[in-house]
């Protein structure tokens, strides 16, 4: 997890595949926050837990917000984006790691009334995301198709 | 010439796998064998020797204390582990520069996903009782060893295969073949017969991306397992992204659960970071 708050601070986060990648953004104060969550729930592991929490959605993302609040960032002015969460082509949902890590994000927004702005999720690309923290430039290269504006 | 014999001719005059290795990899399945007579063996291929040194002081292998000539590394380090620092140090040769560029991957991230896909191989062993992890980790570095060299041919037809594969709704790999005749795991599957590896290794790569392969052999189902997870974690994907099929439902029958997956994908991660000296092997 990274936070930027000078105009030029570029935060990005490369080849996504199933994780999440969570970017916060408040052009009040222009301070942005990007997060890379790899799973949904930290309770598979409490020692990784511990060490690295940002892994996690469940301990990630609540952290998060507690961050960039601490850089004068408020929940009512802030845009969120969340992008990634695709997953391999198995009809047997074993691997579907991709779409539990967006309904963790989903629930978590719901309960705390987050409103996503935008969101990329799902199917069987590959995202890398970043964002300029000066403009809220969001910009997202998919995998086969190339890079585009969020 | 047509493409197919284009590609099937740089099968053919692929550059050999070092000599070293496969004759060392032969007298480490003695187990009296002496470090004396390794090292005899060894010394002749200097890059071996140099990236050996190098690997068996990644953290990734644990050792107490630091190694710093030959004899001292083969007297420290076990066979067992000695066998996967021996193919780690012999295979990145082939991974170096540019050798993913047609799948549209950095440099060096074909071999970080290599790398990876031997490690969770490795780690997850345990549930296949035929596997010996050795040949594990050795599947997982050469599992994706084809794509260095259709990488060009790839780039060639780029836009048909990329068209295909996203439009189709079929995989990359379907792909491969409808526009070259031929995937990355048929080539990388010759191109292991050709540097004379085993017939179960030759059929772990070859089937590596075959929708069925967990229901195959075991050493298949746990590369196409590995390689599955690696991708999901997005760990030195391409173009391809994670168009690749598979059916994830025969895990059941290896006693592996959707929660054993997410805690070994937690485990790679510390893995992963104690790698890091390996990872700069084809930098």
């Amino acid at each position: 997890m990274r936070i930027g708050t000078k105009p030029d601070d570029v935060l990005i986060t490369y080849s996504l595949g199933s994780c999440i990648g969570v970017v916060l953004w408040d052009p009040t104060v222009k301070v942005g926050a990007l997060l890379h969550y790899m799973l949904p729930d930290s309770n598979i592991d409490v020692n990784k837990a511990l060490q690295k929490p940002f892994m996690f959605a469940d301990k990630g993302v609540p952290m998060m917000f507690k961050e960039i609040y601490k850089h004068g960032a408020k929940k009512a002015n802030m845009k969120v984006y969340v992008v990634g969460g695709s997953q391999v082509m198995d009809d047997s949902g074993m691997f579907n790691i991709g779409k539990r890590n967006q309904m963790i994000i989903r629930k978590m927004f719901l309960k705390n009334n987050v409103m996503v702005t935008k969101e990329d999720v799902g199917g069987n690309v590959n995202r890398t995301i970043s964002l300029e923290v000066g403009t809220g430039l969001i910009k997202m290269k998919v995998s086969g198709k190339g890079e585009v504006i969020l | 010439m047509t493409r197919m014999e284009e590609i099937m001719n740089i099968a053919n005059h692929i550059p050999p796998f070092p000599k070293v290795a496969l004759q060392v990899m032969k007298m480490l399945d003695n187990p009296e064998v002496k470090a004396k007579d390794l090292a005899q063996v060894i010394q002749y291929d200097s890059a071996i020797t140099a990236n050996l040194l190098k690997t068996c002081n990644a953290a990734y292998f644990g050792l107490t204390r630091k190694v710093s000539s030959l004899d001292d590394a083969l007297v420290v380090v076990g066979q067992d582990i000695l066998k996967d620092i021996i193919i780690t140090s012999s295979s990145a040769r082939f991974y170096k520069g540019g050798a993913g560029d047609g799948y549209q991957l950095e440099q060096g991230e074909l071999w970080k996903h290599s790398v990876a896909t031997a490690i969770m191989a490795k780690m997850m062993a345990a549930h296949f009782n035929e596997v010996n992890p050795n040949v594990a980790f050795t599947a997982g570095l050469l599992h994706d060893i084809g794509k260095r060299f259709l990488s060009s041919f790839v780039a060639d037809e780029f836009a048909k295969i990329v068209k295909l594969a996203y439009e189709s709704g079929g995989s990359f790999v379907e792909a491969e073949v409808e526009v070259l005749g031929m995937s990355h795991a048929d080539l990388g599957a010759k191109i292991m017969k050709k540097w004379q590896f085993d017939q179960e290794l030759i059929m772990a790569v070859k089937q590596h991306h075959d929708p069925d392969a967990i229901g195959k052999d075991q050493l298949t189902a746990l590369v196409a397992l590995a390689n599955t997870q690696i991708m999901t974690m997005g760990i030195g994907v391409g173009a391809d992204g994670l168009t690749s099929k598979i059916q994830g439902a025969g895990l059941k029958h290896y006693g592996i659960t959707g929660r054993d997956l997410e805690t070994y994908l937690a485990g790679l991660m510390l893995e992963l970071e104690k790698a890091q000296e390996m990872m700069s092997l084809a930098a």
